[in-house]
């Protein structure tokens, strides 16, 4: 597979040569896709598909452009090469654009991270149709169900990349994903619903369908009979799930193009104590069969691990080559891969019982945050925190404020990373958080 | 394509449902189809994609082998520009072509599917046996000739985008770019992004009709950042329409660049609410968003059938005051959700989910129609030939109402104007839903006061229907250019409301005592 890949993507970047190009990347990719859903007792769709396709960069007389297709007919895909090489030629040029040098793909490193499960690859029909049915008996036991769908959604991807400057490199990985999702009879009109999904490259990282299924319907039923909590400023513990996602927002302006651009609170905090010295991430992509580890990123950039915050203070952004010459930064890497945020020593249920009052996070709905300023304001479902435990479910809540400051006063880290995300966070205690309710 | 199947596993796949501005910002009522038979061998989409009525016909037969209820090819051919000018240059460039055929073999509530990008008869076939393996019946006979439905003509444009170069796009961006720039001195960096999109749709059913739809779209989006005594602020406007490049005056640029301004300066002055409930005035235009989300999806016909929606057993009863009428209407000429047939060629049109206060109709695809044996409403959208369709908003609004918007803010004492947004999203059991308040007004003693900003606003569905007290005379649609997710699928979807008082939301706030 790599070899023909190799192959497609080399050809790419020799018409485009031969079409005038001074420099070309091409990635050719393959991935398979299969997904069986299951609602209420019935099989409700499958779908099962292949899909190809040919990406290219084309650097040509100091300009640059991208481009891609599906249509890989042999006589189409060369005129639409030569029109890439065209199209660049219309442009105007861009003196901090230039090919990846190649230094930065040069010893790329060999680890074999396990990312391919030939069991993924031999998955029939009649297995996957028996975990939907075992998804579906567990997400289904409880006389308050209206409806649960499960799924089963499995596949691999294969893609291989040449440049016209030496590099070659093909990726593999597989995947399998279980899940559910639960919606029950609440009081009223009201439905309470939640979902499980849990993923990994290897058929046997997944969990059993049946306690996916089961933690769906758990999720769930603690959903019932939630009501609006109130207006207070409070401690709020954020479970791991919903950890993960809050670390999104917070990384989500960690990059030198936003930096570059004026719009990152980030700029002015690298070599600095931006955060409580209780926050550690490191961008690792080498975990072996991590969700999102891999040996080079999109531009090629050799894999290794980047801290990007020790102790709460930011030693790294993420770089890709572009914005870092224009920011003058040294590259790292334009996408993030795995996200590991340093665990703490306590379970969930202790971090609960150390704040003893406050709103427990375990899901958010909608919100934003400006990644100019830091100022965020999401919606948010969880439970109040009543003598140290888990009480009351509430919901149509919303916490507010700006992102620097609440990890600021990040106050304890769980020992409970999630497992099911390329962001591996554990739960996570703040202090002093304004919540608008009732 | 793997993190994207792990976002949509990981944060959309619990019936929620989101719409949002572009990534980096961080009934239609059934009318009878006009069938008019035209010469299949002159059908320029079949030319398009190498096909006649025979592959077509060969292919059905091999997706129908085991039965069905309804079956159908869906080809695409997208053809897309995306250009992004930063610090006074084009820095990013890209073109794409997706090219495939999408095929669906329905039986009951069960739906087989798969897709190929190669168009050749042994690859469309291949594929159509792996769709048609989700049946075991008896096979159907496909139809040997095909009837053309007429072509809609809601978005037909002069010169298509696949015909306009990179050098009459140029001069639009830097417009953009040098207005933004010498508005303000306090503006020190603007990004302008441009995308168009040349689509043609080629549809054939089981039932024996042939749809084809051209479909343009393009999108035109000014973000500006501005320093001013050590703080940074930054706001953004884009406006999007199935036009083409005629459709760019300078005027209407121009506007475009000065509301991106004006939002944007606008924030240092600007302040956060206090936290807690409060009336919430929705101005007109973008705030239909909150139809979007607190009804819209809610009633969307598949989560309906299902059972998992608040609204799965209100249809008839009465949901609001008298003077709220909420339509859906695919049918309003270059509109972004606008479609002439909806991506099962239905044809598109208006459906009023409220009238008068009363609920009065779901959104449907085929399987739902069927299910409740009612017309589809032109509702069953999908993103692309990779994926099968759903009931789907299109062009979702607010009829006007008896007030006017002075009235409607002299009668709030204490409470905020919500004027733009960035993203909204609705959990379809609980009837919960929020949506993002970039810019909006304090309100106090019957007058606008203060500038907001950055706030998230969350409500119950049902709920703010019945709070809502007042409706203006004032109707407008947005015409930003909104995007709307369900499922792991993003389709194109306008909106528009009047001004409109709800007299109870929770507004996201600090300043908690």
């Amino acid at each position: 597979m790599s070899a023909d890949l190799i192959e497609k993507a080399g050809d790419a970047v020799a018409i485009l040569v031969a079409a005038g190009a001074d420099d070309a990347w091409a990635t050719a990719s393959v991935s398979r896709d299969v997904e069986f859903s299951y609602r209420d007792g019935a099989l409700e769709k499958v779908q099962d598909t292949t899909s190809r396709s040919l990406a290219v960069q084309v650097y040509a007389d100091g300009r640059y452009s991208s481009h891609q297709t599906t249509d890989l007919q042999p006589d189409r895909l060369h005129s639409f090469l030569r029109e890439a090489v065209a199209i660049t030629g219309a442009l105007e040029p861009d003196p901090e654009r230039n090919m990846i040098a190649a230094e930065l793909f040069a010893n790329r490193p060999l680890d074999d991270l396990d990312l391919v499960d030939s069991e993924v690859q031999s998955l029939d029909r009649d297995k996957r149709l028996s975990w939907c049915v075992a998804l579906d008996d567990a997400a289904r036991k409880h006389t308050r169900v209206i409806s649960a769908t499960s799924g089963v959604y499995d596949g691999s991807q294969s893609s291989a990349s040449v440049s016209s400057n030496g590099f070659s490199g093909s990726q593999e990985s597989t995947y399998c994903w279980k899940g559910a999702s639960v919606t029950l009879r609440d009081r009223g009109d009201r439905r309470a619903s939640d979902s499980f999904f849990a993923g990994a490259p290897h058929v046997g990282d997944v969990p059993e369908a049946g306690v996916i299924a089961s933690t769906a319907l758990e999720r769930s039923l603690v959903r019932l009979d939630a009501d609006k909590g109130p207006t207070m400023n409070a401690a709020m513990v954020v479970d791991a799930r919903a950890a993960a996602q809050l670390i999104g927002r917070l990384m989500g302006p960690a990059n030198a193009r936003s930096i570059q651009q004026g719009r990152s609170f980030w700029a002015e905090l690298i070599g600095e104590q931006a955060f409580s010295p209780k926050l550690s991430i490191v961008d690792d992509p080498l975990i072996i069969r991590g969700l999102a580890s891999r040996h080079y990123d999109r531009e090629g950039i050799s894999a290794k691990v980047l801290p990007i915050v020790e102790n709460g203070v930011v030693r790294n952004v993420y770089v890709d080559t572009y914005y870092g010459r224009k920011a003058g930064m040294q590259p790292t890497t334009g996408d993030p891969s795995n996200r590991r945020i340093a665990a703490g020593r306590q379970s969930l249920s202790e971090l609960l019982s150390d704040v003893g009052s406050g709103l427990y996070v375990t899901s958010w709905l909608g919100g934003n945050a400006d990644g100019t300023t830091g100022d965020f304001s999401l919606g948010l479902r969880g439970h109040m925190i009543e003598n140290g435990q888990a009480g009351r479910p509430v919901g149509e809540m919303n916490v507010t404020g700006n992102l620097r400051d609440l990890f600021s006063r990040l106050t304890a880290v769980g020992n409970d990373p999630y497992p099911y995300s390329g962001t591996l966070a554990p739960s996570l205690v703040f202090a002093d958080v304004d919540f608008s309710g009732v | 394509m793997e993190i994207k199947r792990r976002h949509f596993l990981g944060h959309v796949a619990a019936g929620s449902a989101v719409v949002t501005m572009p990534a980096f910002l961080s009934g239609c009522g059934a009318n009878q189809a006009i069938q008019i038979a035209e010469p299949i061998p002159d059908n320029p989409f079949m030319q398009w994609f190498g096909v006649d009525q025979a592959v077509i016909t060969r292919v059905m037969a091999e997706l129908t082998a085991h039965g069905a209820d309804f079956a159908d090819l869906y080809f695409q051919h997208q053809r897309s520009n995306n250009l992004s000018m930063e610090d006074g240059i084009v820095s990013r460039a890209n073109s794409g072509i997706t090219q495939g055929v999408g095929l669906r073999v329905v039986i009951g509530e069960q739906t087989g599917y798969a897709f190929t990008e190669d168009l050749t008869l042994p690859s469309m076939l291949a594929a159509a046996q792996t769709a048609a393996a989700i049946a075991n019946s008896a096979a159907i006979v496909p139809p040997q000739a095909f009837n053309v439905k007429k072509t809609g003509d809601l978005y037909t444009t002069s010169v298509p985008w696949a015909d306009v170069g990179i050098d009459q796009k140029l001069p639009l961006l830097k417009r953009v770019d040098s207005r933004a720039r010498a508005a303000d001195p306090t503006i020190n960096k603007v990004t302008v992004a441009w995308s168009d999109v040349d689509e043609r749709i080629m549809i054939a059913t089981l039932d024996g009709h042939l749809i084809t739809d051209h479909r343009p779209m393009t999108r035109l989006t000014a973000l500006v950042t501005a320093t001013k005594g050590g703080e940074t602020q930054s706001g953004y406007s884009n406006i999007a329409a199935r036009e083409d490049l005629s459709w760019y005056t300078s005027e209407r640029i121009d506007s475009m660049v000065d509301e991106a301004v004006d939002r944007t300066l606008v924030l240092f002055d600007a302040r956060r609410p206090p936290a807690g409930e409060m009336p919430v005035i929705l101005a007109a235009g973008a705030s239909g968003i909150l139809l979007h989300e607190a009804i819209g999806h809610g009633l969307e016909a598949d989560f309906n059938r299902k059972g998992t929606s608040i609204y799965a057993d209100m249809m008839g009863k009465k949901v609001a005051e008298s003077f709220v009428t909420i339509i859906d209407q695919g049918t309003i000429p270059q509109e972004r959700g606008a479609l002439n047939y909806d991506d099962e060629g239905n044809e598109c049109g208006r459906t009023a989910m409220v009238e008068g206060g009363i609920l009065r109709s779901y959104l449907h695809d085929s399987i739902s129609s069927r299910q409740y044996n009612v017309a589809a409403t032109g509702s069953g959208r999908r993103q692309s030939y990779r994926h099968a369709p759903m009931p789907r908003m299109t062009c979702t609004f607010m009829e006007d109402g008896p007030h006017t918007r002075d009235e409607i803010i002299a009668a709030v004492d204490h409470g905020i104007i919500a004027e733009t947004y960035t993203n909204g999203q609705v959990q379809i059991g609980a009837g919960d839903y929020t949506f993002y308040v970039k810019n909006g007004w304090l309100v106090e003693n019957g007058k606008v006061t203060a500038p907001i900003r950055d706030v998230n606003i969350i409500g119950n569905g049902p709920e703010s229907l019945q709070r809502i007290t007042m409706v203006g005379n004032d109707a407008k649609l947005d015409t930003g250019g909104w995007t709307c997710g369900k499922n792991g699928q993003q389709v194109p979807v306008s909106q528009g409301i009047p001004t409109v008082l709800v007299s109870n939301m929770t507004v996201g706030g600090e300043n908690v005592g």
